[in-house]
Protein backbone atom coordinates (compact mmCIF):
# COMPACT_ATOMS: atom_id res chain seq x y z
CA UNK A 1 0.00 0.00 0.00
CA UNK A 2 1.25 3.61 -0.41
CA UNK A 3 1.76 6.19 1.58
CA UNK A 4 -1.27 8.23 0.68
CA UNK A 5 -3.81 5.07 0.28
CA UNK A 6 -2.84 3.98 4.09
CA UNK A 7 -2.81 7.39 5.41
CA UNK A 8 -6.29 7.66 3.70
CA UNK A 9 -7.42 4.47 5.24
CA UNK A 10 -6.57 5.39 8.34
CA UNK A 11 -8.51 8.64 7.98
CA UNK A 12 -11.42 6.44 7.42
CA UNK A 13 -11.07 4.45 10.61
CA UNK A 14 -11.19 7.63 12.55
CA UNK A 15 -14.27 9.29 10.68
CA UNK A 16 -15.69 6.00 11.23
CA UNK A 17 -15.39 6.06 15.08
CA UNK A 18 -12.47 4.25 15.56
CA UNK A 19 -10.00 4.45 18.27
CA UNK A 20 -6.18 4.07 18.08
CA UNK A 21 -5.24 0.59 20.09
CA UNK A 22 -2.12 -0.09 19.68
CA UNK A 23 0.52 -0.09 17.15
CA UNK A 24 3.13 -3.14 17.36
CA UNK A 25 6.33 -3.48 15.66
CA UNK A 26 8.08 -6.94 15.57
CA UNK A 27 11.80 -7.14 14.02
CA UNK A 28 11.90 -9.70 11.19
CA UNK A 29 15.59 -11.33 11.54
CA UNK A 30 18.21 -10.63 8.36
CA UNK A 31 18.16 -14.01 6.34
CA UNK A 32 19.08 -14.54 2.90
CA UNK A 33 17.50 -12.21 0.28
CA UNK A 34 16.61 -9.89 3.45
CA UNK A 35 20.29 -9.16 4.29
CA UNK A 36 19.39 -5.82 6.65
CA UNK A 37 16.44 -8.03 8.25
CA UNK A 38 12.82 -5.66 8.36
CA UNK A 39 10.20 -4.40 10.30
CA UNK A 40 6.68 -6.33 10.51
CA UNK A 41 4.14 -3.01 11.07
CA UNK A 42 0.61 -3.86 12.79
CA UNK A 43 -1.65 -0.48 13.22
CA UNK A 44 -4.86 -1.71 15.49
CA UNK A 45 -8.17 -0.10 15.46
CA UNK A 46 -10.56 -0.63 18.23
CA UNK A 47 -14.25 -0.20 18.10
CA UNK A 48 -16.43 -1.64 20.28
CA UNK A 49 -15.65 -5.43 21.17
CA UNK A 50 -14.05 -5.29 17.40
CA UNK A 51 -10.12 -5.12 16.48
CA UNK A 52 -9.05 -4.60 13.28
CA UNK A 53 -5.02 -4.16 11.80
CA UNK A 54 -3.44 -2.68 9.04
CA UNK A 55 -0.68 -4.59 8.46
CA UNK A 56 2.85 -3.61 5.87
CA UNK A 57 6.20 -5.12 6.17
CA UNK A 58 8.61 -2.40 5.45
CA UNK A 59 12.82 -2.59 5.13
CA UNK A 60 15.29 -0.28 7.28
CA UNK A 61 15.21 3.19 6.05
CA UNK A 62 11.66 2.94 4.65
CA UNK A 63 9.73 5.91 5.26
CA UNK A 64 6.78 5.17 6.85
CA UNK A 65 4.12 7.94 7.16
CA UNK A 66 3.10 9.04 10.37
CA UNK A 67 -0.50 8.75 11.28
CA UNK A 68 -0.57 11.70 14.01
CA UNK A 69 -2.90 13.97 11.69
CA UNK A 70 -5.66 10.98 12.17
CA UNK A 71 -5.11 10.08 15.80
CA UNK A 72 -2.62 12.39 17.74
CA UNK A 73 -2.66 9.90 20.05
CA UNK A 74 -0.42 8.23 17.39
CA UNK A 75 2.79 10.30 18.60
CA UNK A 76 3.66 8.03 21.37
CA UNK A 77 4.09 4.72 20.12
CA UNK A 78 5.71 6.09 16.68
CA UNK A 79 8.44 7.93 18.88
CA UNK A 80 8.78 4.22 20.29
CA UNK A 81 9.26 2.65 17.09
CA UNK A 82 12.05 4.78 16.04
CA UNK A 83 14.17 4.53 19.73
CA UNK A 84 13.49 0.90 19.99
CA UNK A 85 13.57 -0.40 16.78
CA UNK A 86 14.83 2.36 14.52
CA UNK A 87 12.10 2.71 12.05
CA UNK A 88 12.23 5.65 9.75
CA UNK A 89 8.84 7.26 10.97
CA UNK A 90 8.41 10.72 9.09
CA UNK A 91 5.71 13.68 10.06
CA UNK A 92 5.34 12.76 13.92
CA UNK A 93 2.96 15.78 15.21
CA UNK A 94 5.40 15.23 18.42
CA UNK A 95 8.97 14.34 17.60
CA UNK A 96 10.54 13.71 20.86
CA UNK A 97 14.01 13.25 19.04
CA UNK A 98 15.19 10.65 20.46
CA UNK A 99 14.42 11.65 24.10
CA UNK A 100 11.34 8.86 24.84
CA UNK A 101 13.85 6.13 26.15
CA UNK A 102 16.89 6.30 27.73
CA UNK A 103 18.31 2.70 26.96
CA UNK A 104 21.60 1.90 26.95
CA UNK A 105 21.79 0.54 23.05
CA UNK A 106 20.65 2.43 20.37
CA UNK A 107 18.05 0.77 18.34
CA UNK A 108 17.89 -2.34 21.18
CA UNK A 109 15.17 -3.92 19.15
CA UNK A 110 16.46 -3.13 15.72
CA UNK A 111 17.24 -6.66 13.25
CA UNK A 112 20.46 -6.61 13.36
CA UNK A 113 20.65 -5.77 17.20
CA UNK A 114 18.96 -9.07 17.97
CA UNK A 115 20.28 -10.97 15.46
CA UNK A 116 23.89 -9.92 17.16
CA UNK A 117 22.22 -11.01 20.66
CA UNK A 118 21.13 -14.14 19.90
CA UNK A 119 24.64 -14.74 18.13
CA UNK A 120 26.59 -14.01 21.23
CA UNK A 121 24.34 -16.02 23.18
CA UNK A 122 24.92 -19.25 21.39
CA UNK A 123 28.61 -18.74 20.89
CA UNK A 124 28.33 -18.68 24.55
CA UNK A 125 26.20 -21.63 24.76
CA UNK B 1 5.47 36.73 26.43
CA UNK B 2 8.53 35.48 28.18
CA UNK B 3 8.76 31.39 28.54
CA UNK B 4 10.31 29.72 31.02
CA UNK B 5 11.00 25.72 30.91
CA UNK B 6 10.39 24.16 34.62
CA UNK B 7 11.68 20.40 34.36
CA UNK B 8 9.48 18.50 36.51
CA UNK B 9 10.73 15.24 37.83
CA UNK B 10 12.03 12.72 37.29
CA UNK B 11 12.23 12.67 41.10
CA UNK B 12 8.99 15.01 42.50
CA UNK B 13 7.01 14.20 45.71
CA UNK B 14 3.93 12.92 44.45
CA UNK B 15 5.87 10.64 41.56
CA UNK B 16 6.06 7.47 43.02
CA UNK B 17 8.03 6.59 39.50
CA UNK B 18 10.23 8.50 37.56
CA UNK B 19 8.56 10.80 34.62
CA UNK B 20 10.20 14.11 33.41
CA UNK B 21 7.47 16.92 32.10
CA UNK B 22 9.45 20.09 30.72
CA UNK B 23 6.88 22.40 31.22
CA UNK B 24 6.62 25.37 29.24
CA UNK B 25 5.44 28.23 31.29
CA UNK B 26 3.88 31.75 30.15
CA UNK B 27 3.74 33.32 33.08
CA UNK B 28 2.18 30.63 36.11
CA UNK B 29 0.61 29.07 32.34
CA UNK B 30 1.62 25.57 31.03
CA UNK B 31 1.42 26.12 27.22
CA UNK B 32 3.34 23.01 26.33
CA UNK B 33 4.82 19.87 27.90
CA UNK B 34 7.51 17.58 26.78
CA UNK B 35 7.36 14.27 28.12
CA UNK B 36 10.85 12.28 28.70
CA UNK B 37 10.49 8.76 30.05
CA UNK B 38 12.88 5.78 30.29
CA UNK B 39 14.32 6.03 33.79
CA UNK B 40 12.96 2.12 34.47
CA UNK B 41 12.92 0.76 31.34
CA UNK B 42 14.08 -3.19 31.65
CA UNK B 43 13.42 -3.92 28.22
CA UNK B 44 11.69 -6.84 29.42
CA UNK B 45 9.94 -7.48 26.55
CA UNK B 46 13.63 -8.73 24.98
CA UNK B 47 13.96 -11.30 27.58
CA UNK B 48 11.49 -13.45 25.16
CA UNK B 49 15.03 -13.95 22.97
CA UNK B 50 16.47 -15.53 26.20
CA UNK B 51 13.18 -16.94 28.72
CA UNK B 52 11.34 -19.88 27.63
CA UNK B 53 7.46 -19.51 27.10
CA UNK B 54 6.37 -21.34 29.67
CA UNK B 55 8.58 -19.15 32.14
CA UNK B 56 7.65 -16.00 30.66
CA UNK B 57 4.52 -15.84 32.92
CA UNK B 58 7.02 -14.96 35.30
CA UNK B 59 8.86 -11.72 33.98
CA UNK B 60 5.16 -10.61 32.93
CA UNK B 61 3.98 -10.16 35.59
CA UNK B 62 7.15 -8.20 36.96
CA UNK B 63 6.44 -5.43 34.28
CA UNK B 64 4.45 -4.15 37.43
CA UNK B 65 4.11 -4.42 41.11
CA UNK B 66 0.14 -3.66 41.29
CA UNK B 67 -1.08 -4.89 38.17
CA UNK B 68 0.82 -8.02 38.00
CA UNK B 69 -1.80 -10.78 38.65
CA UNK B 70 -3.54 -9.42 35.26
CA UNK B 71 -0.78 -8.77 33.69
CA UNK B 72 0.28 -12.79 34.28
CA UNK B 73 -3.83 -13.86 33.62
CA UNK B 74 -3.28 -11.57 30.10
CA UNK B 75 -0.44 -13.42 28.88
CA UNK B 76 -1.77 -16.95 30.15
CA UNK B 77 -4.82 -15.93 28.12
CA UNK B 78 -3.10 -15.16 24.74
CA UNK B 79 -0.97 -17.92 25.17
CA UNK B 80 -3.70 -20.31 25.64
CA UNK B 81 -5.91 -18.82 22.29
CA UNK B 82 -2.11 -19.37 20.75
CA UNK B 83 -2.44 -22.83 21.96
CA UNK B 84 -5.95 -24.01 21.25
CA UNK B 85 -6.21 -24.30 25.05
CA UNK B 86 -9.62 -24.60 26.95
CA UNK B 87 -8.89 -23.84 30.44
CA UNK B 88 -11.34 -25.02 33.27
CA UNK B 89 -14.28 -23.37 33.90
CA UNK B 90 -13.49 -22.64 37.76
CA UNK B 91 -9.65 -21.62 36.98
CA UNK B 92 -11.98 -18.69 34.61
CA UNK B 93 -13.60 -17.76 37.59
CA UNK B 94 -10.96 -17.95 39.81
CA UNK B 95 -9.10 -15.51 37.57
CA UNK B 96 -12.12 -12.97 37.21
CA UNK B 97 -11.83 -12.71 41.49
CA UNK B 98 -8.23 -12.13 41.41
CA UNK B 99 -8.46 -9.81 38.75
CA UNK B 100 -11.45 -7.89 40.24
CA UNK B 101 -9.72 -8.11 44.00
CA UNK B 102 -6.73 -6.10 41.67
CA UNK B 103 -8.76 -3.42 40.72
CA UNK B 104 -9.69 -2.91 44.15
CA UNK B 105 -6.19 -2.55 45.60
CA UNK B 106 -5.32 -0.77 42.62
CA UNK B 107 -7.51 1.60 43.15
CA UNK B 108 -7.55 2.06 46.96
CA UNK B 109 -3.69 2.92 46.59
CA UNK B 110 -4.00 5.52 43.88
CA UNK B 111 -6.88 6.81 45.76
CA UNK B 112 -4.61 6.73 48.81
CA UNK B 113 -1.68 8.39 46.83
CA UNK B 114 -3.77 10.73 44.93
CA UNK B 115 -4.96 11.72 48.47
CA UNK B 116 -1.30 12.42 49.92
CA UNK B 117 -0.71 14.83 46.41
CA UNK B 118 -3.63 16.99 47.44
CA UNK B 119 -2.55 17.19 50.72
CA UNK B 120 -5.14 14.69 52.81
CA UNK B 121 -2.78 12.71 54.50
CA UNK B 122 -4.91 11.14 56.97
CA UNK B 123 -7.00 10.15 53.80
CA UNK B 124 -4.06 8.34 52.54
CA UNK B 125 -3.61 6.33 55.71
CA UNK B 126 -7.87 5.38 55.62
CA UNK B 127 -7.30 4.44 51.90
CA UNK B 128 -3.52 2.05 52.67
CA UNK B 129 -5.11 0.76 55.49
CA UNK B 130 -8.71 -0.36 54.28
CA UNK B 131 -6.25 -1.61 50.76
CA UNK B 132 -4.29 -4.07 53.97
CA UNK B 133 -7.28 -6.09 53.92
CA UNK B 134 -7.29 -6.91 49.78
CA UNK B 135 -3.47 -8.10 50.30
CA UNK B 136 -4.34 -10.34 53.54
CA UNK B 137 -7.11 -11.84 51.23
CA UNK B 138 -4.13 -12.53 48.42
CA UNK B 139 -1.66 -13.50 51.02
CA UNK B 140 -4.10 -16.31 51.97
CA UNK B 141 -4.99 -17.67 48.82
CA UNK B 142 -1.89 -16.75 46.38
CA UNK B 143 0.35 -16.66 48.68
CA UNK B 144 2.21 -13.32 47.77
CA UNK B 145 1.28 -10.16 48.54
CA UNK B 146 2.08 -8.12 45.24
CA UNK B 147 3.22 -10.75 42.72
CA UNK B 148 1.51 -13.90 43.18
CA UNK B 149 2.47 -16.36 40.29
CA UNK B 150 -1.07 -18.15 40.36
CA UNK B 151 -1.48 -18.42 36.46
CA UNK B 152 0.08 -20.46 34.60
CA UNK B 153 -0.81 -21.38 30.83
CA UNK B 154 -3.70 -23.50 31.31
CA UNK B 155 -5.07 -22.66 33.94
CA UNK B 156 -4.24 -21.37 37.90
CA UNK B 157 -1.88 -23.03 40.23
CA UNK B 158 -4.18 -22.81 43.58
CA UNK B 159 -7.88 -23.40 43.90
CA UNK B 160 -9.89 -21.71 46.48
CA UNK B 161 -12.15 -23.57 49.26
CA UNK B 162 -16.05 -22.73 48.92
CA UNK B 163 -16.18 -21.71 52.09
CA UNK B 164 -13.03 -19.30 51.80
CA UNK B 165 -14.62 -18.02 48.96
CA UNK B 166 -17.92 -17.28 50.84
CA UNK B 167 -15.53 -15.55 53.89
CA UNK B 168 -13.71 -13.20 51.31
CA UNK B 169 -16.99 -12.50 49.76
CA UNK B 170 -18.04 -11.11 53.41
CA UNK B 171 -14.83 -9.46 54.01
CA UNK B 172 -14.27 -7.80 51.04
CA UNK B 173 -18.39 -6.44 51.95
CA UNK B 174 -17.41 -5.58 55.05
CA UNK B 175 -14.64 -3.32 53.83
CA UNK B 176 -17.32 -1.71 51.24
CA UNK B 177 -19.28 -0.81 54.20
CA UNK B 178 -15.95 0.78 56.21
CA UNK B 179 -14.51 2.24 53.38
CA UNK B 180 -18.18 4.23 52.63
CA UNK B 181 -17.38 7.25 54.96
CA UNK B 182 -13.96 7.59 53.16
CA UNK B 183 -15.76 7.19 49.73
CA UNK B 184 -17.85 9.99 50.87
CA UNK B 185 -15.44 12.61 52.15
CA UNK B 186 -13.59 11.98 48.85
CA UNK B 187 -17.04 12.83 46.58
CA UNK B 188 -17.96 15.48 49.05
CA UNK B 189 -15.38 17.56 51.09
CA UNK B 190 -15.33 20.74 50.43
CA UNK B 191 -11.50 21.07 50.46
CA UNK B 192 -11.27 18.25 48.37
CA UNK B 193 -13.78 19.87 45.92
CA UNK B 194 -11.72 22.98 46.03
CA UNK B 195 -8.88 21.65 44.77
CA UNK B 196 -9.70 19.11 42.21
CA UNK B 197 -13.28 20.03 40.77
CA UNK B 198 -13.06 22.09 37.36
CA UNK B 199 -9.65 20.87 37.55
CA UNK B 200 -7.90 19.14 34.62
CA UNK B 201 -11.10 18.70 32.38
CA UNK B 202 -10.78 16.05 30.04
CA UNK B 203 -14.14 16.27 27.47
CA UNK B 204 -15.55 13.78 25.70
CA UNK B 205 -14.56 14.79 22.59
CA UNK B 206 -10.97 15.35 23.65
CA UNK B 207 -10.67 11.87 25.52
CA UNK B 208 -11.75 10.25 21.80
CA UNK B 209 -9.54 12.47 20.43
CA UNK B 210 -6.40 11.62 22.24
CA UNK B 211 -7.76 7.32 22.58
CA UNK B 212 -7.83 7.77 26.31
CA UNK B 213 -9.37 4.97 28.05
CA UNK B 214 -10.16 3.33 31.41
CA UNK B 215 -11.15 5.22 34.33
CA UNK B 216 -9.74 8.65 32.21
CA UNK B 217 -12.24 7.78 29.00
CA UNK B 218 -14.80 6.75 31.64
CA UNK B 219 -14.97 10.40 33.82
CA UNK B 220 -15.14 12.03 30.61
CA UNK B 221 -18.69 9.82 29.51
CA UNK B 222 -16.92 7.38 27.28
CA UNK B 223 -18.59 3.89 27.81
CA UNK B 224 -15.20 2.43 26.93
CA UNK B 225 -14.49 -1.19 29.19
CA UNK B 226 -13.26 -4.06 27.99
CA UNK B 227 -15.02 -5.87 30.41
CA UNK B 228 -17.95 -5.12 28.08
CA UNK B 229 -16.75 -7.28 25.34
CA UNK B 230 -18.03 -9.99 27.56
CA UNK B 231 -14.56 -12.17 27.96
CA UNK B 232 -13.39 -13.72 30.69
CA UNK B 233 -16.78 -14.79 31.85
CA UNK B 234 -17.97 -10.93 32.23
CA UNK B 235 -21.00 -11.98 30.18
CA UNK B 236 -21.84 -14.07 32.81
CA UNK B 237 -21.91 -10.82 35.30
CA UNK B 238 -24.48 -8.26 35.44
CA UNK B 239 -22.32 -5.07 34.77
CA UNK B 240 -22.50 -1.70 33.80
CA UNK B 241 -19.14 0.90 33.82
CA UNK B 242 -19.20 3.10 35.92
CA UNK B 243 -19.29 6.87 34.31
CA UNK B 244 -18.97 10.25 35.19
CA UNK B 245 -19.07 13.03 32.47
CA UNK B 246 -17.04 16.37 34.43
CA UNK B 247 -14.28 15.60 32.98
CA UNK B 248 -12.19 16.97 35.98
CA UNK B 249 -9.53 15.38 38.20
CA UNK B 250 -12.51 14.96 41.07
CA UNK B 251 -14.35 12.82 38.44
CA UNK B 252 -11.89 10.69 38.05
CA UNK B 253 -11.88 9.84 41.36
CA UNK B 254 -15.14 9.37 41.83
CA UNK B 255 -15.00 7.21 39.30
CA UNK B 256 -12.63 5.46 41.11
CA UNK B 257 -13.84 5.50 44.21
CA UNK B 258 -17.53 3.82 42.44
CA UNK B 259 -15.46 1.19 40.83
CA UNK B 260 -14.19 -0.37 43.83
CA UNK B 261 -17.80 -1.28 45.11
CA UNK B 262 -18.48 -2.50 41.68
CA UNK B 263 -15.66 -4.50 41.93
CA UNK B 264 -17.02 -5.80 45.61
CA UNK B 265 -20.05 -6.72 43.74
CA UNK B 266 -18.83 -7.94 40.65
CA UNK B 267 -16.78 -10.91 42.74
CA UNK B 268 -20.10 -11.82 44.87
CA UNK B 269 -22.02 -12.56 41.88
CA UNK B 270 -18.86 -14.66 40.54
CA UNK B 271 -18.88 -16.71 43.73
CA UNK B 272 -22.45 -17.11 43.25
CA UNK B 273 -22.87 -18.20 39.92
CA UNK B 274 -19.78 -19.88 40.30
CA UNK B 275 -20.66 -23.84 39.47
CA UNK B 276 -19.87 -24.99 43.84
CA UNK B 277 -17.09 -27.64 42.38
CA UNK B 278 -14.16 -27.17 44.91
CA UNK B 279 -11.69 -30.14 44.17
CA UNK B 280 -12.67 -29.76 40.71
CA UNK B 281 -9.62 -29.33 37.72
CA UNK B 282 -7.83 -25.74 37.63
CA UNK B 283 -5.38 -26.05 35.24
CA UNK B 284 -5.13 -28.37 32.20
CA UNK B 285 -1.35 -30.07 30.66
CA UNK B 286 -0.16 -27.77 28.18
CA UNK B 287 2.10 -29.65 25.44
CA UNK B 288 4.16 -28.88 22.51
CA UNK B 289 5.86 -25.23 21.49
CA UNK B 290 3.04 -22.80 20.63
CA UNK B 291 2.98 -21.36 16.77
CA UNK B 292 0.97 -18.19 15.48
CA UNK B 293 -0.01 -14.52 16.98
CA UNK B 294 -2.70 -13.42 19.16
CA UNK B 295 -3.92 -10.14 20.38
CA UNK B 296 -5.47 -9.81 23.66
CA UNK B 297 -7.44 -7.52 25.95
CA UNK B 298 -7.96 -6.98 29.74
CA UNK B 299 -9.67 -4.06 31.65
CA UNK B 300 -6.52 -3.37 34.44
CA UNK B 301 -7.47 -1.00 37.29
CA UNK B 302 -5.95 1.85 35.04
CA UNK B 303 -7.72 0.53 32.03
CA UNK B 304 -7.55 -1.35 28.54
CA UNK B 305 -4.35 -3.60 28.34
CA UNK B 306 -3.59 -5.32 25.05
CA UNK B 307 -0.56 -8.05 24.63
CA UNK B 308 0.77 -8.84 21.35
CA UNK B 309 2.11 -12.24 20.90
CA UNK B 310 3.98 -14.01 18.29
CA UNK B 311 4.91 -17.51 18.24
CA UNK B 312 7.34 -19.44 15.96
CA UNK B 313 7.03 -23.10 17.19
CA UNK B 314 10.62 -22.81 18.99
CA UNK B 315 10.51 -22.63 22.70
CA UNK B 316 11.36 -18.69 22.64
CA UNK B 317 8.31 -16.57 21.82
CA UNK B 318 9.40 -14.27 18.47
CA UNK B 319 7.80 -11.21 20.15
CA UNK B 320 5.84 -9.87 22.98
CA UNK B 321 4.40 -6.23 23.48
CA UNK B 322 2.00 -4.72 26.41
CA UNK B 323 0.47 -1.82 25.25
CA UNK B 324 -0.47 -0.66 29.11
CA UNK B 325 -3.09 1.99 29.89
CA UNK B 326 -0.94 4.28 31.38
CA UNK B 327 1.15 4.05 27.64
CA UNK B 328 -2.36 5.45 26.30
CA UNK B 329 -3.21 7.54 28.45
CA UNK B 330 0.20 9.59 28.36
CA UNK B 331 -1.46 11.80 25.36
CA UNK B 332 -4.44 12.93 27.09
CA UNK B 333 -2.24 13.94 30.15
CA UNK B 334 -0.50 16.20 27.91
CA UNK B 335 -3.27 17.34 26.58
CA UNK B 336 -4.62 18.36 29.87
CA UNK B 337 -1.37 19.57 31.18
CA UNK B 338 -1.77 22.43 28.57
CA UNK B 339 -3.46 25.58 29.84
CA UNK B 340 -3.66 24.36 33.29
CA UNK B 341 -1.92 26.34 36.04
CA UNK B 342 1.48 24.87 37.13
CA UNK B 343 0.20 24.71 40.98
CA UNK B 344 -2.41 21.89 39.25
CA UNK B 345 -0.18 19.81 37.24
CA UNK B 346 0.74 17.18 40.01
CA UNK B 347 -3.10 16.42 40.63
CA UNK B 348 -3.41 16.54 36.94
CA UNK B 349 -0.56 13.85 36.68
CA UNK B 350 -1.75 12.05 39.74
CA UNK B 351 -5.28 11.70 38.35
CA UNK B 352 -4.40 9.68 35.34
CA UNK B 353 -2.80 7.36 37.67
CA UNK B 354 0.55 6.61 35.94
CA UNK B 355 2.28 3.67 36.15
CA UNK B 356 5.55 4.34 34.55
CA UNK B 357 6.98 0.49 35.01
CA UNK B 358 3.89 -0.69 33.02
CA UNK B 359 4.71 2.16 30.41
CA UNK B 360 8.65 1.28 30.13
CA UNK B 361 8.48 -2.52 29.92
Amino acid sequence: MDGATFLARVAEYRADGWRLAIINTTSILPAEGMEHGAFDISWSFARDGALEHLREQVLPGEEVPSISASFGAAFLYENEMRELFGVNVTGMALDLKGQLYKTATIVPFAPSAIRARLDAMAKKA
Amino acid sequence: MKRTVVPMGPQHPVLPEPLVLDLVLEDEKVVDAIPTIGYVHRGLEALVERVEYTEFGYVVERICGICSFMHGMGYAVAMEKIMAVEVPERASWLRLIWAEMSRIHSHLLWLGLGADAFGFENLFMHCWRTREAVLDIFEKTTGGRIIFSVNKIGGVRRDMADTELAAIVDTLQQLGAGFAETARIFETDPSIRHRLAGVGVLSREDAHAVDAVGPMARASGIRLDTRLTGTHLYDRLEFEPVLETAGDCLARVVVRVREIGQSIDLIRQAVERMPKAEGAPIEVKVRGLPTGETFERLEQPRGEVIYYIKANGTKYLERFRARTPTFANIPAMIRLVKGCDLADVPNIIMTIDPCISCTER
